[in-house]
């Protein structure tokens, strides 16, 4: 359950780590735009069949990607705004796409997220990604994101292609998120235009709890993915207690004062060093 | 792609800023004389009335995101803080309390969590974005589990406001027989306070001292603690006061009032023309900012688009808008 969280911490964590306030806002609005473009696109016109779907999802979220970061890198706009752009415009879309929750996951999909054993296929998909970062993370490409990120001038002057690797970074993040929307329709087994935006601020959180620094440079993928399964518990046993009416609210509490206090924890760690 | 910014982006100077604000009026009137002809009623008598109380909400509550953005800052927690003290209030009133101390409980408790968020984020300046965010979301899960203490309505409070309450924030309200929404004397009066404090006293120069450099700021003994927590209050203020403006309006509570806010505060300081990063701009952009957004949207609603494409378009035109003049020279220029 916890598998569209992982992915997309895990997408907006290359491209915190390149630096330069960089963050992805717009990867929530992303995820619920895979999503219901597959639902309402492919499904219903047929074309879902496995290639087709993983083609267009990577397709879809590289392309958005290198459209955003080209605008970061060449036109040289602060990174926060044009992602929030980015997420005015695609939540927009999502619901001129699909104005209420509605649609079906691709049939060879749809038993996925029944969730009757662990071994899912949403989990070995979950393992291939995690795989998968852990071999970018062996790459001398992505030591050169983490150096833009933790100085860029210095990176520049030793001749790291600085843009290269904001794009790249873009890039991977692109990957992630079209593998977070997959796990989503996966779980949901239908299209939503709206649920996907909560995955902003939640993969953001996730992040940060895994000890990434927002200023770029420190961090790093497992964090992210820790961060993302304490979140999960969390709202998970907050939901086994009876509050009532106010769980919700009871949620709202707990998670704001976690993201808190473990930024806190975090600077002091920081300080002491 | 402009060349000129290129050399002046990393000296802002005077010539830089009134730049801004020439372009920003020039967009204002074009964006009405493109209404007026386009949507008919635009310039009728009620419209204006409505863009303009529209437009009190919006300016109030960037007030304290400018103070924050000046700084280099940034406040999240304002829709947070929007939706609490909006509920809050009326529960109070529920709970018999006389509506002015009512008020002033809940504008202390804006001040309070602006306090907060400056205290917190001052050690992580960086991070401010999620620090305020974070506490915005449990300012409003706790307020919201307090108002829906003995109500089976959770998120929505009910109840009869004052009337000089609705009296401030309606479309029809006069203040001394003027036909202006009292909420838009408030806000016209907030904005000439603001605008030449920041720019006649050494209090207000401060600001602009450090959000332009710390260490000069530092060096001329300006603290910068009291400056950045000061801001923070601040916002915590105006969100409060914009809360109950809004509870005014709509008649009851409902902690989701604030929403539009996270994003629409942002957006006025960045199309105004204030940096994000700090030290140039300031509230008299964010009023043109204001502007410009509530006259988009009244523009956008009134050619039929619905809030979806309406939310698409926001999104298409505040990049090229803020490109025009807000960009960061390149690497090479800042070695």
């Amino acid at each position: 359950m916890a598998a569209p969280l992982i992915l997309a911490a895990l997408a907006v964590t290359p491209i915190v780590l390149a630096g330069r306030g960089g963050v992805d806002l717009s990867v929530g609005p992303l995820l619920g735009f895979i999503n219901v473009t597959l639902v309402k696109w492919l499904v219903e016109n047929d074309y879902a069949s496995p290639i087709m779907v993983i083609a267009y999802v990577v397709a879809a979220g590289v392309l958005y990607q290198i459209v955003i970061a080209a605008i970061i890198i060449y036109v040289r706009v602060a990174p926060i705004i044009v992602t929030l752009s980015g997420y005015l415009f695609l939540s927009g879309i999502n619901l001129v796409v699909l104005d209420r929750p509605s649609g079906v996951a691709p049939d060879w999909m749809l038993d996925w997220g029944s969730g009757i054993s662990i071994l899912s296929p949403v989990f070995y998909g979950l393992i291939i990604m995690i795989g998968f970062w852990i071999f970018f993370s062996r790459t001398v490409f992505y030591q050169q994101i983490v150096l833009t990120g933790a100085n860029e001038r210095m990176a520049f002057a030793n001749g790291v292609n600085i843009a290269g690797a904001r794009f790249g970074a873009h890039i991977v993040a692109g990957v992630f998120t079209a593998a977070a929307a997959l796990a989503y329709t996966a779980l949901i087994g239908s299209g939503d235009p709206t649920q996907g935006n909560t995955y902003t601020l939640s993969a953001i959180t996730a992040l940060v709890l895994g000890g990434t620094s927002l200023a770029g440079g420190t961090g790093g993928g497992l964090g992210s993915i820790l961060g993302a399964i304490n979140i999960y518990l969390i709202t998970y046993v907050l939901s086994t207690y009876n509050f009532g009416t106010v769980s919700g609210f009871v949620t709202q509490l707990s998670t704001g004062a976690i993201l808190v206090l473990s930024l806190l924890v975090n600077s002091l760690m920081n300080r002491r060093q | 792609m402009s060349k000129p910014d290129d050399s002046k982006g990393n000296v802002p100077g005077r010539t830089l800023l009134s730049q801004n604000v020439v372009f920003g009026i020039a967009l204002l009137l074009a964006l009405s004389a493109a209404a007026s002809f386009l949507v008919p009623g635009f310039v009728s008598y009620t419209n204006i009335r409505s863009m303009l109380l529209l437009a009190a909400f919006l300016g109030i509550a960037s007030l304290g995101q400018t103070q924050c953005a000046l700084l280099g800052g940034i406040d999240m927690s304002i829709p947070y803080v929007i939706g609490s003290s909006n509920i809050l209030l009326a529960s109070l009133l529920n709970w018999g309390v006389p509506s002015f101390p009512a008020c002033l409980i809940v504008l202390a408790g804006g001040v309070v969590v602006g306090i907060l968020n400056g205290l917190l984020s001052f050690r992580l300046q960086g991070q401010a974005l999620i620090v305020t965010f974070g506490l915005g979301l449990a300012i409003v899960g706790g307020s919201q589990i307090v108002t829906s203490i003995g109500s089976v309505y959770a998120g929505t409070v009910l109840g009869a406001v004052p009337s000089w309450l609705r009296g401030m924030s309606s479309v029809a309200g006069t203040t001394f027989g003027l036909p202006i929404p009292p909420i838009a004397i408030v806000w016209i009066a907030l904005a000439i306070v603001v605008v030449t404090v920041m720019s006649k006293t050494p209090f207000g120069r401060s600001f602009y001292a450090v959000g332009g450099n710390r260490q000069a700021a530092s060096r001329v003994l300006i603290s910068e603690f009291r400056i950045w927590v000061i801001a923070y209050a601040i916002s915590g203020a105006m969100s409060a006061i914009t809360g109950m403006a809004l509870l005014g309006f709509s008649g009851g509570g409902f902690v989701g009032v604030g929403e539009p806010y996270l994003f629409t505060t942002v957006a006025a300081v960045v199309i105004g023309g204030t940096s994000l990063l700090g030290g140039w701009g300031g509230y008299g952009s964010t009023i043109v900012g204001t502007l410009v957004l509530t006259i988009l949207t009244s523009l956008l609603v009134g050619l039929g688009l619905s809030y979806a494409m309406q939310q698409a378009v926001f999104g298409l035109l505040i990049v090229p808008i803020v490109a025009l003049y807000t960009r960061s020279p390149s690497l090479r220029d800042q070695i």
